[in-house]
């Protein structure tokens, strides 16, 4: 029999509401005006070098697109595989999804030297062998799918919400194969790897899961909802939990790979011992993204706590953001071997191992990007009946 | 089906999502390439880097490329564009025998450019005769053939340019990449690159120039006698520019 569940547009009219709305308001406005002095001026005013001419932006556009797997996750349990007590989940989680990819977008635009020509360029000269042609229309794809898939979820549709919450979960595999494979298909040594794009899936399902923990406890938390348990419980021990134990297989699989063969050897061990990276991902990925959140969420006293879950889940989301900041820097930072055997010592290019440092501009474009979506959650909120008056576990069973 | 048509297809099929938007500008585009291709074929543009004769110290190659082509100097490695650079080398592991090498990196103009296969915007294309050419005009300033790169050959301007010294050659502006063209618009009109002309001036003749479908031309041959190499051929980019004496 299927579920009654009753969805309110929220108050909006408490102080703390308020004041997160200008809040994001105002970094939104800090992001903008951050974007538009470093486009006067030029990208020097980044971090960004020509041996690292992508940072902080791309790590954050990669890091938001595999959050959107919140709704893979939460869409796939109520629509794909009719748990019909996520019903309560899937508009809220067909919204961040799309907001997620949205800001993906954003930090990939403002990141461009030539923002003026994003809008016409991309469109009338499309290079189909080029990933970041192919994945704008996965993520433009991925954002309309996500409406259709909301508009479906409002009006009550049982099949469309049924077909497109199917077509949303393919997509979002392609999604997050393509943005792997922004990196996976070009012939750098830490980039180039076969098992990136799925690590990336498996990070992003991860960090999506945790985030959507976060968001859900936060949300009926704020509003004085009625929010089970059970429902959390289960998302982290039977989801997050898998997640995190396949991300941590294909991540050894890959490292472990590129340390054993002669001809990545030396990349291999840079990458895992060879600077304050490595600290990232020993400590920031493995330990507090992975084996801490799996441990807490699998044994039994910690895992069948929602306050444990909670935390474990901001483990993982911060895990995941290193992860991305990983996949991005190291393997520019990181030489190429012009004539293998040899090092560049001195050179009028800044070579051999080089540094990154962000901006505060950077900063505050990142900022920006996440008052945006912040704005437009929060208002999305109050003008939209998104989030259910109440949530239990055997309702309707 | 070889590897570039594989993810031709397999591309387009994806872009096409996309591409069904626009698909009267698409067609437009190739109108221009069709054109140059007639000018341009039967010349595959390479070069020989004779490292026994490039002198230690000399920068008349750099030099000229730098006026000619209006490459940004800041005096902060950072940001400073090379089109062509030298760079010393010394072997990783100590070995009799094995002294620190010097050597001159720019544009290998790949045959199979992973520059041109990542450029969302087409700015970065092969042309006919192989040169590797970005349209300035065109470049969102994405930088992604600066990842794909595997030489480090490409540059962006991350700055505005603080001189021009050639009014001949287009200025761009900041935010766009660029890199080595072999001189496209000097070899058009019937010259050859600035650096060749440099190198030779100072009576070094390090770098040779020419036509590598040209039996005849002296790159042609000094590549059929195969003591000349590419870097990392194993990258299977089949570079244009050939090294003696590496």
């Amino acid at each position: 029999m299927a579920m009654d569940v009753e969805f309110a547009k929220i108050e909006g009219r408490s102080v703390p509401y308020l004041t997160s709305v200008g809040v994001l308001a105002a970094l939104a406005v800090g992001g903008f005006a951050a974007t538009l002095i470093m486009h006067e001026h030029g990208l020097y005013l980044s971090g960004m070098t020509n041996r690292v001419p992508w940072g902080l932006q791309i790590a954050m556009a990669i890091f938001y697109i595999g959050l959107s797997a919140g709704s893979l996750v939460v869409s796939g349990l109520y629509g794909v595989f009719g748990r019909m007590e996520y019903k309560p989940f899937a508009r809220i989680a067909a919204y961040l999804a799309m907001l997620f990819l949205i800001a993906g977008l954003l930090s990939i635009l403002t990141d461009q030297g030539r923002v003026d020509r994003v809008f016409t360029k991309p469109f009338t000269y499309v290079n189909a062998t080029s990933m970041f042609s192919i994945n704008p229309a996965l993520y433009s794809g991925h954002i309309m799918i996500c409406v259709l898939y909301l508009w479906a979820l409002f009006k009550e549709k049982g099949t469309l919400t049924k077909i497109t919450s199917l077509v949303v979960v393919i997509w979002a595999i392609g999604t997050h194969t393509g943005t792997g494979a922004i990196f996976a298909f070009v012939p750098r040594e830490l980039y180039n790897s076969a098992l990136l794009p799925p690590s990336f899936v498996a990070a992003a399902l991860s960090s999506g899961a945790a985030l959507m923990i976060l968001v859900l406890v936060t949300l009926f938390k704020a509003t004085g909802r009625h929010l089970d348990d059970h429902l959390i419980i289960w998302m982290g021990r039977r989801l997050l939990s898998i997640f995190l134990v396949v991300t941590f297989y294909v991540l050894l699989i890959e490292n472990a790979h590129r340390a054993y063969l002669a001809a990545s050897h030396e990349a291999g061990m840079f990458f895992l011992f060879g600077g304050i990276h490595s600290f990232m991902f020993w400590i920031g990925l493995i330990c507090v993204g992975c084996v801490i959140p799996a441990i807490l969420l699998f044994i039994k006293r910690t895992g069948t706590s929602v306050r444990w879950t909670v935390f474990a889940s901001t483990l993982v989301v911060v895990g995941v953001l290193f992860e991305r900041f990983l996949i991005v820097v190291p393997g520019l930072v990181h030489p190429p071997e012009l004539l293998p055997g040899w090092e560049v010592t001195d050179a009028a290019l800044w070579e051999g191992v080089v540094g990154y440092s962000i901006s505060y501009l950077e900063v505050l474009q990142t900022l920006g990007v996440i008052g945006v979506i912040g704005f437009m959650f929060m208002v999305g909120l109050r003008i939209m009946p998104l989030a259910p008056k109440e949530a239990r576990a055997a309702a309707g069973a | 089906m070889d590897r570039r048509d594989f993810l031709r297809t397999g591309g387009a099929l994806v872009a096409g999502v996309s591409g069904a938007l626009s698909l009267p500008a698409l067609s437009s585009c190739t109108s221009q390439e069709a054109q140059s291709a007639t000018v341009l074929s039967g010349k595959k543009w390479g070069m020989v880097v004779d490292l026994t004769r490039c002198r230690e110290g000399c920068t008349a190659c750099m030099d000229a490329c730098r006026t000619e082509n209006n490459v940004a100097y800041h005096g902060d490695k950072r940001w400073d564009i090379h089109w062509i650079r030298r760079a010393t080398l010394e072997p990783k592991e100590e070995s009799a025998g094995l002294e620190e090498k010097s050597l001159l990196l720019m544009c290998n103009q790949c045959d199979d450019p992973p520059c041109a296969q990542v450029c969302p915007v087409q700015a970065t294309y092969k042309r006919e005769d192989g040169i590797v050419m970005v349209d300035h005009h065109r470049c969102i300033g994405c930088r992604y053939c600066m990842i794909a790169c595997p030489y480090n050959a490409r540059f962006f301007n991350f700055k505005e340019n603080p001189e021009w010294p050639n009014p001949e050659y287009p200025r761009r502006s900041h935010g766009v990449a660029e890199s080595c063209h072999f001189c496209a618009h000097l070899l058009d009109g019937g010259g050859r690159p600035a650096c060749v002309e440099a190198c030779e001036a100072t009576g070094a003749r390090a770098l040779i120039f020419g036509n590598l479908q040209d039996p005849a031309s002296e790159v042609a041959q000094l590549v059929a006698g195969g003591s000349a190499k590419r870097l990392r051929e194993d990258w299977g980019t089949k570079p244009k520019v050939y090294y003696l004496g590496l």
